[in-house]
């Protein structure tokens, strides 16, 4: 085991270190993911990232976190959601603009716009959850409504946007699906 | 708000790093409390207040 129950305890200035260390070397690994997509090792390197902060975490001697840090956080994340939401929707349409110039930037076009929506609905759904289903009584009932609600969101938007005006490699062919308003792709089909 | 932080917690000789572990906060947040630059919960106000010995009342000044 890595961090086994002998260890001695942590700072926080040691956790603060690990933490900064375990989030240069995701990227690293992210980055080298892309460039040989694999995208099998980003997820196990999140999951075990994620694994041994929590492990690191109960070793910590002190404090890691109090109120002014979570009151801190809920300013931070909100910024960041109107901050991203702005950049997205700006860069969406300078893209979808100029979709005739490469037909990529349609769909990083959308991609953008249903990323920020998304953004949006799970902020507006984990709001109202904090602001009133944990203090109903039938919490539970309402969480798994929540969720059911998000996880329809996100299966209407993939149906939505996902496929239907493609080209599909069929025989070694790439064959028109539905009315595709982009020429086929250039690379090889297998 | 302004506090007495600062003023009580020397009387009792006590760094802030002390009065920080015995509030189960971080040492900035004391910093801040002391400068009068943030607010606390009542839970807060009440850990500090039960650190150095004091009531909310005699520990902060709340105004209008």
């Amino acid at each position: 085991m890595l961090i086994n129950s002998n260890t001695k305890p942590m700072t926080l200035k040691q956790y603060q270190v690990l933490r900064m260390a375990v989030a240069v070397a995701l990227g690293v690994i992210f980055s080298q993911a892309i460039i040989f997509r694999n995208y099998l090792i980003p997820i196990v390197a999140v999951t075990i990232a994620f694994l041994i902060l929590i492990m690191v975490k109960k070793k910590v001697k002190g404090v890691v976190a109090d109120e002014r840090d979570y009151a801190i956080g809920g300013k931070a994340a909100l910024l960041t959601i109107q901050v991203y939401s702005w950049v997205a929707v700006c860069i969406m349409f300078f893209l979808y603009a100029r979709r005739d110039l490469n037909p990529a930037y349609e769909p990083i076009a959308i991609t953008l716009a249903y990323s920020t929506c998304l953004l949006m609905i799970a902020y507006g759904l984990i709001f109202r959850y904090y602001d009133k289903i944990t203090f109903l009584d039938k919490k539970v009932i309402y969480t798994v409504l929540l969720i059911l609600v998000f996880v329809a969101v996100i299966v209407f938007g993939l149906r939505l946007f996902s496929g239907e005006d493609d080209w599909i490699c069929q025989n070694g062919r790439w064959v028109q699906h539905g009315q595709p308003d982009f020429p086929a792709p250039t690379r090889e089909c297998k | 708000m302004k506090n007495h932080i600062k003023e009580l917690r020397t009387k009792l000789n006590i760094t802030q790093e002390e009065l920080a572990q015995k509030a189960g906060v971080r040492r900035e947040t004391i910093v801040f409390l002391e400068q009068g630059k943030y607010n606390p919960s009542l839970n807060l106000a009440h850990s500090v207040a039960l650190a150095l010995n004091v009531g909310i009342e005699e520990l902060f000044i709340f105004e209008n």
